[in-house]
């Protein structure tokens, strides 16, 4: 399993990798608000860790330069952001009914991984990348496990950290086959994702003034009847 | 062969004497924990000895399930210690007597007798705990499968001895990925199984909301120490194989001689020790959780354990 | 040096207008940027008419027929919006004030900023960037109105576009390795359709479907397109006109760019993936669109229908087809745009949008009666309009290259629609009006504006003036690969 070329970076990194998966399960499945933002932002430094391993490994300074931006942005600015935009009673606040009850997400978080493995396979196996066995699958998953938490939460900050961590997992993935983006992408990818989560921020602030709730997946009223 | 036979009784000897002394640390040092004294590390042995003197009151509208269930609990933990690595590092004589799951079954055997036991009487309270254990029993078996199916896939074998070689003989196999997560999948089902908090309080006296401990209100006297006793056992069974399988076998005795076995005894006693601690700290920072959400509980186990098996399968 | 101009100018304007200096000038400001844009992607579309490429910047910004195309449609309807706006959101914000108004503007130029660079940046990760900043500057846009639908909708509008465009993401970096693997320095799209034959198909196949899938929501198309109707609904008119004509056309245009690729790779297929979701589309389009309740929902289906038509034509293949597909995208952009001003002034009006609270337009204003006429008139696709002659177009090449049951599909569900159209358009104009009590006039600009985006509207079924036709033929080049 370990990749011949580095065995103890490439077990850190399968380590770290699993751990960004417990993550996003942790993110789909916690009722409290507070405890998805502080996973989301445990996840963030996961894949931080994985960006400065293979950096490590492939000897490239582009990915430290990702860690660095990462750990700028998802772990300090975006909670910041959403503190300062979404007011602390939203954090008090569980989600108390849900649209999938836990374990029955849990069950197809279970089936989703599953399945981005066997998307995954065959991929890997076409083209030999270092690390690319790992961070592929684990990102795909973390995809579809962040897709999910969009589709089955309800109230909005839960469904945000799911696009974040839909996210994270992209680019858990992409560290690992593309370690050297030109600069300007990368940079632009990074101001991108506090650009998001300010406009959702002031969006759930501007719902919670006129609506008065932030359950947004109870909103509902566009329909054909 | 004699002095294998001797290992492993001695090994059994080992479990039984050594079950209610972690069971007092553990209450004292949860007490520590919460800047209390706490009772005496020796306390269960004199709770035990109290018990065993005191006489039984058995109701005559119960059948012999009640009366033989302290003795087939008893017997259970027992027969398990003969199968796992508890001192050695090496297969002791009977340790070919049964697999792992072997030993899961065993120890469902006595969870069944207690289970059959508290409904036999007529306590109201009786049934009630049964039906939760079970409930909790049923999500915990799916997880207890899965860990099981992995472990022994990679390790190529059930048996725990062997197991136990191939999970961290290079010591980078334990910073794998499925190690960890079975780690922490199997913490959360012995905290399950031995009703530990966050499941069940083990120190609460109010039978409305016990699961565990009412199955075994109705004994007195030789059967109430039995059962104790059997739940001690079982809690120190489990830690076993945890700390001893599926942790790292650091600690046991390597050698033959009667000696390297005795040896191996402070040195597995300091690893059970340390696993203490970490469930001390677990028990003093969660609250129990509502009857129904033990289910959501169970569930994550669930998930993480088969997350294991696909990051283990997925990479071979 | 066009191409430069076009980049520079819509962000300034935005910053103009939320100066104080535009505090009661905003308005006109960014019809003066809106119009030189045009004027400047009008010569933009000339220069490639005649050479076929244009270039910027070191390369940095470079446009072709598909993109000189969609630059020159994006100004247009930018410039018809605008005017429209002007008298609009005037009546739309006179309780708030001109604080309102200047916020308007200045998000509605920096929207038009994002949906210029997405056809001239080169750099296909620039392009990604953008085409994520079209969703966050058009976010507040949606929503405003203020009123709880308006939020609703601007939060599945963001939350599902944004989920669509992180999951094209993936797809783009996963090009990215192809063509890093294949040997190339560059990510452009030129280097991507060279790189193609060398990437392995492994790593070509995810990517396309993740970016078709991914992009697929942020245009609207079957089963993605549930933020569609509310978003493309619940904004101001003239906003819908850009949402609707240009933006779902504009990320559209990002997945006709992938065919030449996957085309490049023999192994692999694109075509019946394009005609299947196109067809999907199309099908549930039309059928939604007989339960229409709203009439400017129903526009927003038309739209999800007509996204998949060009789809269809695109996954048809041959040179007749993606020539077909590109006057399409022109009919489409012109008349959706001008179905929604014609919305606008209706729902301004008669302060409703349910179709059945708006009856006799004829008798009660029928000047309104004539432009909804007109509008749905060309949007449903009958003659003398563009979008009659392109669908014939590519009915003709679909039975020319023997797909005799995707043309007959389409045919059927376009027919489908063409009638639910007829249908809700005859209940509000030929009935009986309510009352008699006299309905509100609009606003001059927005008549102006109608009046403007008439012109377009009725020429280019009848004749296409040469240039035209040579800007259309590169476009159908660039897609066909």
């Amino acid at each position: 399993m370990m990749s011949a070329q580095f065995p103890i970076l490439s077990a850190l990194d399968a380590l770290t990798g699993a751990l960004f998966l417990l993550t996003a399960i942790g993110i789909l499945a916690t009722r409290q608000v507070l405890a998805s933002l502080q996973l989301f932002i445990a996840q963030s430094l996961l894949l931080t860790l994985s960006a400065v391993l293979l950096g490590i490994a492939l000897k490239s300074p582009h990915l430290f330069a990702v860690a660095a931006i990462t750990i700028c942005t998802k772990t300090v600015m975006i909670p910041w952001i959403l503190r300062r935009t979404v007011s602390a009673e939203v954090y008090r606040t569980r989600e108390i009914q849900r649209v999938l009850n836990i374990p029955s997400s849990l069950l197809i978080a279970a089936i989703l991984i599953i399945i981005a493995h066997a998307l995954m396979s065959p991929l890997v196996a076409a083209v030999k990348v270092p690390f690319a066995q790992i961070n592929l699958p684990l990102g795909l998953a973390a995809m579809f496990l962040g897709t999910f938490t969009v589709v089955a939460r309800r109230e909005a900050v839960p469904q945000l950290l799911g696009l974040l961590a839909l996210e994270n997992g992209v680019f858990f993935a992409g560290v690992a086959i593309v370690p050297s983006l030109p600069v300007i992408a990368e940079l632009a990818a990074a101001v991108d994702v506090p650009v998001v989560v300010l406009v959702i921020g002031l969006l759930t602030r501007q719902i919670r003034q006129v609506v008065g709730m932030t359950a947004v997946g109870l909103l509902a009223s566009l329909r054909e009847e | 062969m004699a002095l294998g036979i001797f290992h492993n009784l001695l090994q059994l000897v080992f479990i039984i004497s050594v079950a209610p002394l972690v069971e007092g640390v553990t209450s004292r040092l949860k007490e520590n924990l919460q800047s209390k004294r706490g009772p005496s590390i020796f306390q269960p042995y004199r709770d035990l000895w109290k018990l065993l003197r005191k006489d039984e009151i058995v109701s005559d509208r119960s059948s012999w399930i009640f009366r033989a269930t302290p003795y087939v609990c008893f017997a259970a933990p027992i027969f398990v210690a003969l199968l796992i690595p508890v001192l050695t590092a090496y297969p002791l004589f009977f340790a070919f007597m049964g697999d792992m799951l072997g030993g899961g079954f065993i120890l469902a055997l006595g969870g069944f007798f207690a289970t059959l036991a508290a409904v036999d009487t007529a306590n109201p309270y009786g049934p009630m705990g049964a039906s939760r254990t079970r409930m909790v029993g049923f999500l915990a078996e799916p997880v207890f499968i899965v860990v099981f199916l992995t472990v022994s896939f990679v390790a190529g074998s059930t048996i725990p001895y062997i197991v136990q070689q191939r999970w961290v003989t290079p010591l980078s196999n334990f910073f794998e990925p499925s190690h960890v997560l079975l780690l922490i999948a199997f913490l959360m089902l012995i905290l399950a199984e031995d009703g530990r908090i966050p499941v069940d309080s083990p120190s609460g006296l109010f039978e409305l909301a016990m699961i565990d401990r009412s199955k075994s209100l109705e004994y007195s006297g030789r059967g109430a120490a039995l059962m104790r006793w059997a739940g001690a056992m079982k809690f120190l069974v489990l830690i076993c194989i945890f700390v001893n399988v599926l942790v790292t076998p650091w600690g046991l005795a390597k050698g033959t001689s009667s000696l390297d076995v005795l040896l191996a005894a402070p040195l597995v006693l300091l690893k059970i020790l340390g696993f203490v601690l970490v469930l001390v700290y677990i028990e003093s920072s969660l609250a129990k959780l509502r009857l129904f959400r033990i289910t959501e509980f169970l569930g994550a186990a669930l998930v993480i354990s088969i997350v294991a098996m696909i990051t283990n399968l997925s990479a071979i | 040096m066009e191409l430069t101009a076009v980049l520079i100018i819509p962000p300034f304007a935005s910053a103009l207008s939320l100066s104080p200096f535009g505090r009661h000038l905003a308005a006109p400001i960014t019809f003066v940027s809106a119009i030189s844009l045009f004027l400047l992607a009008l010569s933009v579309a000339a220069t490639v008419a005649q050479t076929g490429h244009i270039e910027a910047l070191h390369g940095t910004l470079a446009c072709d027929g598909l993109g000189a195309l969609v630059l020159m449609l994006v100004a247009l309807v930018a410039t018809t919006a605008a005017l429209f706006s002007w008298g609009y959101i005037r009546i739309r914000s006179l309780e708030e004030g001109p604080r309102k108004e200047q916020r308007y503007y200045g998000l509605y130029n920096l929207f038009v900023a994002s949906l210029v660079a997405v056809p001239i940046l080169a750099n296909v990760a620039l392009m990604w960037v953008a085409v994520e900043l079209t969703t966050l500057f058009s976010a507040f846009l949606v929503a405003f109105e203020n009123t709880p639908a308006a939020l609703e909708a601007a939060w599945k509008y963001v939350m599902l576009t944004t989920l669509g465009a992180v999951l094209a993401l993936l797809g783009f970096l996963m090009l990215y390795w192809g063509t890093r693997i294949a040997g190339s320095e560059t990510f452009t799209w030129v280097s991507l359709v060279d790189a193609a034959p060398h990437v392995p198909p492994a790593l070509l196949w995810p990517a396309f479907l993740l970016i078709l899938v991914g992009f697929g929501t942020k245009v609207g198309l079957v089963p993605m397109h549930t933020w569609l109707p509310d978003a493309h609904s619940q904004a101001p008119a003239s906003i819908c006109a850009l949402l609707s004509g240009v933006e779902t056309m504009t990320v559209l245009y990002v997945i006709l760019r992938l065919f030449p690729v996957v085309g490049g790779a023999p192994a692999l297929d694109a075509r019946p993936w394009f005609v299947g979701f196109g067809l999907l589309s199309v099908a549930v389009a039309s059928l939604l669109l007989v339960y229409a309740r709203d009439f400017k929902r129903m526009f927003a289906f038309s739209t999800v229908e007509h996204m998949g038509i060009i789809l269809v034509a695109a996954g048809l293949g041959g040179t007749e087809a993606h020539l077909a597909a590109a006057y399409q995208m022109t009919g489409h952009a012109i008349a959706k745009s001008f179905c929604f001003f014609a919305a606008g002034v209706i729902a301004t009006r008669f302060r409703t949008q349910q179709i059945e609270s708006v009856r006799g337009l004829l008798l009660a204003a029928p000047a309104s009666a004539l432009a909804l006429a007109a509008g749905a008139f060309a949007i449903a696709g009958a003659p003398p309009f563009a979008i009659f002659v392109s669908e014939f177009l590519i009915f003709k090449a679909g039975i020319a290259s023997g797909q005799y049951l995707v043309t007959g599909l389409l045919a059927f569900f376009v027919a489908i629609a063409f009638c639910a159209v007829m249908f809700h358009v005859n209940r509000m104009t030929f009935s009986q009006p309510p009352s008699d009590e006299p309905i509100p006039a609009a606003p001059l600009s927005c008549a102006l504006a109608i009046a403007f985006a008439a012109i377009p509207l009725v020429l280019f079924g009848i004749y296409i003036p040469g240039p035209l036709r040579n800007l259309l033929r590169a476009a159908a080049a660039a897609m066909g690969g």
